[in-house]
């Protein structure tokens, strides 16, 4: 990235280092040119100027099926949608399941923090049992998605569909890069990363990786 | 009487915590007041503005194209401001006041105080309200905070 | 914080407050920025709950909770006020009284999450068919308050859906509010639509176009009937106006501000200002702008042209008088720049 851009995500949010690493394994595949990133409108659409790459913002929860128009028009794009846990599996889980169920082209990402970020911290689909949000004030009477292992029925076989986390770099560039190369093979992908939130985690510093990595108790990092 | 207030800074540097006092003690003392912040798509970060209106009567539109008195934290606060200021805008601008910033030693977290003291001397040459009057309300709402001791000093020494 | 009777209140509270007051038992909700405070008001209220997937399930939840016979209201804004639009057609099919918070934010599509007055069409006919709904536009807080009241007791007693038509300023402004305005009103009851008593069979489909065509006619006379009992407007210094501005919302109280100042200077200005969009006040718009005395009318809104096309759409078109436009859309209009805007 030549241009300083300034950068509007949260301190210690996880979409910067999650799109760096994208942009680096795009690089990498020396696929930066072909590629469309789409963005659901919550945290995710801070990111519509952030990278060297065709990026447009689209509605929330409405990323797949934007992407899967965009790659049936240009088959030889690298379509990619990048939402968080509430576009992926509450508004947009009909288009997600359908989007799988037809294996469409297209890999989405799920930025998965636990919580309505943009709108100010409000109960998400994969938020744990117990939690405290705004509108879960008493803690979360209900339990959370496990978005792949949801899914896994419904994909066809060479579809990829997989979890990692924010803090596991190299773990993140090999499921981004086998995701890629399952677009190009022809079969839907999807990569959910667990990401940081301070801001409505309401943590600081090192209590920040620690809520991550408890997370993984819930969300187990691996391919599906 | 009817004064519209425009406080600009960042996200986190305390204005609307400015902007709530300065409406708290207002209606303490039987003032109509409004006040609506901006808001935008970050949660962190963006630019912080307060529109505050204090009357003696009751206020309609709660935004307002020129500000009487305009307060300045940050650089980013200064260029989403300018479209407020008219010649007769009085302006506290943070760039001119860091030498007495430095020499008071204001604490960077009570910067937001600092300049609420500065608006209240306008205040009182307004009769308005005096630093006494913010006093009682800081009190009520900031007593448990952590630097509530620095915050005192730096308001109770405008006491008259 | 309290003062006698007064709150240093937001229009969200307000709007909170109303839905409190008139006895509805529950929301269905989903976070989009301006309409967000209202449904974490409620929560923070204890009030009962659920946050669904989406407002298309928000609103299909609402018309089940309504058939049952429950008061239940949600409230939503832009896109999200889009896809509110499938549930509340049912409600219009089907006679429900839904009860819709719509926070009027910038479009199209995800546009600002600040302020508009674009949603008007969207709150007014934003659905298929011509169903026919109660449409208030609240102008301040305590309006915001009434107009609530209003509507869970007009959605129930006439039935039909009713929408509060609000702004993300009107929500976010916190003012002072004296609580003694309110007066003591009865809430409608809510009744069970279904229920274990009768067996009724309900469709919202029909055979044939007769049957449908029959439905529609029965509803539109209701519409009609219910009509002079609801509509509301209010009208500011007419009867010598020569220059008539209408506007409505948070629009209309800048337009008082600006009104009252130029009457200092002398200037002849008046206000019409709908308070239902529907039914629109046709006979006191009519009125207004027939006045011998208005020479131009001056429609001004924060959009391109939606409240226009309603006044259009019920004015007497014989009156012949010139119309102008103060349009900006998604962006708030000053005290100042209306005054500046309407001596052009």
């Amino acid at each position: 990235m030549s241009d300083f851009i300034p950068v509007k995500f949260c301190n210690g949010c996880g979409y910067p280092v999650i799109l760096m690493l994208l942009n680096k394994i795009l690089k990498e595949m020396d696929l930066s040119a072909k590629t469309v990133l789409g963005l659901d409108i919550g945290c995710a659409l801070l990111a519509w100027n952030f990278l060297p790459v065709n990026t447009f913002q689209t509605h929330h929860g409405r990323v797949t099926p934007t992407m899967l128009g965009f790659k049936r028009a240009r088959p030889n794009s690298i379509s990619i949608g990048c939402t968080g846990d509430g576009g992926a599996y509450a508004i947009g889980m009909q288009g997600l399941a359908h989007a799988i169920k037809r294996d469409e082209p297209i890999t989405v990402i799920v930025v998965n923090n636990t919580v309505y970020g943009m709108t100010g911290g409000q109960v998400a689909p994969t938020s744990l049992h117990g939690q405290k949000t705004e509108t879960s004030p008493e803690g979360n009477d209900d339990y959370p998605v496990l978005g792949p292992e949801f899914f896994k029925p419904l994909a066809h076989q060479e579809a990829f569909l997989a979890r990692t986390a924010a803090n596991d770099p190299k773990q993140m560039m090999e499921y981004l890069k086998k995701a890629i190369e399952t677009q190009q093979a022809g079969h839907f992908s999807l990569v959910e990363i667990l990401s940081f939130c301070p801001t409505h985690w309401k943590t600081k510093g090192a209590e920040t990786i620690n809520y991550l990595n408890n997370l993984k108790e819930v969300f187990k990092p691996g391919v599906i | 009487m009817i004064l519209k207030v425009l406080l600009a800074g960042d996200g986190g540097q305390g204005v609307q915590t400015m902007a709530d006092l300065i409406c708290r003690t207002a209606f303490a003392k039987n003032l109509e007041v409004t006040h609506i912040p901006n808001y935008g798509l970050e949660q962190r970060g963006g630019a912080s503005l307060s529109f505050i209106q204090i009357s003696d009567d009751k206020i309609g539109y709660p935004k307002f194209s020129q500000a009487d008195l305009l307060v300045i934290l940050s650089n980013q606060g200064r260029e989403r401001s300018l479209q407020y200021q008219i010649d007769s805008t009085k302006i506290i601008d943070v760039k001119e006041l860091k030498n007495e910033i430095e020499d008071k030693k204001i604490n960077l977290q009570n910067l937001n105080i600092f300049f609420l003291v500065l608006i209240v001397k306008i205040f009182e040459e307004k009769n308005i309200f005096t630093a006494a009057d913010l006093y009682v309300q800081a009190e009520e709402k900031l007593s448990k905070k952590s630097n509530w001791s620095e915050i005192r000093e730096i308001i109770k020494i405008n006491i008259k | 914080m309290s003062n006698d009777n007064k709150k240093f209140v937001t229009g969200g509270d307000m709007a909170v407050k109303a839905a409190i007051d008139a006895g509805a038992q529950m929301m269905y909700g989903y976070p989009i920025t301006p309409a967000t405070e209202i449904f974490t008001g409620w929560v923070k209220n204890k009030q009962k709950f659920l946050q669904t997937e989406d407002e298309v399930s928000a609103g299909f939840a609402v018309c089940g909770g309504v058939l049952a016979g429950q008061k239940v209201f949600t409230a939503t804004s832009g896109p999200g006020h889009v896809l509110m639009q499938d549930g509340f057609i049912m409600a219009e099919g089907m006679r429900l009284p839904f009860v819709l918070f719509a926070a009027q934010r910038g479009g199209p599509s995800s546009g600002t999450v600040i302020y508009s007055q674009q949603e008007v069409m969207l709150a007014c006919y934003g659905g298929n068919g011509e169903g026919m709904r109660l449409v208030y536009s609240p102008s301040g807080p305590e309006e915001l308050y009434s107009l609530t009241r209003r509507a869970f007791n007009e959605a129930w007693q006439y039935r039909f859906p009713a929408v509060v038509l609000t702004d993300g300023y009107t929500l976010k402004t916190k003012s002072i509010v004296d609580f003694s305005f309110i007066k003591e009103i009865d809430n409608f009851p809510a009744y069970p639509l279904v229920s274990e008593e009768k067996v009724i069979h309900w469709p919202n489909i029909y055979t044939s176009e007769e049957e449908l065509n029959r439905e529609l006619v029965s509803a539109k006379t209701d519409f009609d009937k219910v009509t002079p009992l609801v509509v509301t407007s209010e009208i500011v210094q007419t009867d010598d106006a020569e220059i008539l501005l209408i506007a409505h919302g948070i629009v209309a109280v800048a337009a008082k501000d600006a009104l009252a100042q130029m009457r200092r200077r002398g200037q002849k200005i008046g206000l019409f200002r709908p308070v239902t969009l529907r039914p629109f006040d046709k006979i006191a718009l009519d009125k207004a702008v027939g006045n011998k005395n208005v020479k131009k009318v001056i429609i001004v809104e924060s959009s391109y042209g939606q409240l226009a096309r309603l006044v259009k759409d019920d004015l007497d078109t014989t009156l012949g008088k010139p119309f102008e436009y103060i349009q900006y859309p998604a962006l708030g209009i000053e005290v100042d720049e209306m005054i500046t805007q309407i001596k052009k």
